[in-house]
């Protein structure tokens, strides 16, 4: 059955083709959830809520976009609705930002050091972003992992186009500082 | 242009390009060209992480309690087996 017969065949209550969707994108959908919270327990509670949604309105689904796409966004929605009511809101997300990183010049002037070109790996990199502070991670992973554009993430966020780039050009030198300091103590174990 | 003018505006211009002057500041710059380097390079690993981990076998539990819960399914409850994977 193709993924097309199954939507066709979910819409009609199908529950054998509710399970041949769940398989083909819960994979997708917790990851998204849990590199945006963190948390393995509240990544499962957002899957679980992100395809009971997609399930109430499957109904809705036209085909004008791709079906992972609407079910992407959907699960983005359901991950950003849940972050609002811990008390996250938009604004707190700017205070995210270290204070040192907006005063004085940057660290980096002045000192060279080694690229991190060739010497990431994927596990660390993982590691590193599980690791940023929340708002940080979440502008990170729509923008860099999943592929939104700052225009986008600033309607989803409620911000404006130069905080979600400001936020995530904070993220990014948070991980290059994280991969760095990896990597020299990496080096140091092995001397 | 100096270093810091430079990477005040970074954010802004790394994925669409600056200025002439900002431009040429990266060009001659090796600290700022490594750290602009370094940047693309982090967003160009994160392109290609992949959607690693699987949710444990509740979370579909929960689900078909849900569904069957609120009527929006019209058999019976299926054993769990997805089919075909």
């Amino acid at each position: 059955m193709s993924e097309a017969e199954a939507i066709d065949r979910a819409k009609g209550g199908d529950a054998e083709c509710f399970e041949l969707l769940y398989g083909l994108h819960k994979r997708r959908v917790y990851s998204l959830c849990l590199r945006m919270v963190g948390n393995t327990a509240e990544a499962e509670d957002l899957t679980q809520e992100a395809f009971l949604q997609l399930y109430r309105k499957i109904a809705t689904f036209r085909g004008e976009s791709a079906f992972s796409t609407w079910l992407h966004r959907l699960a983005v929605n359901v991950v950003l609705m849940h972050l609002r009511k811990k008390g996250l809101p938009e604004v707190s997300l700017e205070e995210a930002m270290e204070p040192q990183q907006e005063d004085g010049p940057k660290k980096d002037i002045g000192a060279r050091d080694n690229v991190l070109a060739g010497s990431i790996d994927r596990v660390n990199l993982e590691r590193a972003i599980e690791s940023l502070p929340p708002g940080y991670r979440i502008i990170f992973v729509l923008h860099d992992i999943e592929g939104y554009e700052h225009n986008e993430i600033a309607e989803m966020m409620g911000c404006s186009i130069g905080n979600s780039k400001s936020q995530l050009h904070k993220a990014r030198m948070k991980l290059r500082d994280l991969l760095k300091t990896s990597r020299a103590e990496k080096a140091a174990t092995r001397r | 242009m100096t270093c810091a003018e430079f990477q005040k505006v970074l954010p802004y211009i790394i994925e669409t390009g600056g200025s002439e002057e900002e431009e040429s500041h990266l060009a001659s710059c090796p600290v700022c060209s490594d750290l602009v380097q370094d940047l693309r390079y982090i967003a160009e690993q994160a392109k290609l992480l992949l959607p690693m981990r699987e949710p444990s076998p509740q979370v579909w539990d929960n689900i078909q309690d849900s569904l069957e819960r609120e009527g929006l399914v019209k058999t019976g409850r299926s054993k769990g087996k997805i089919l075909g994977l």
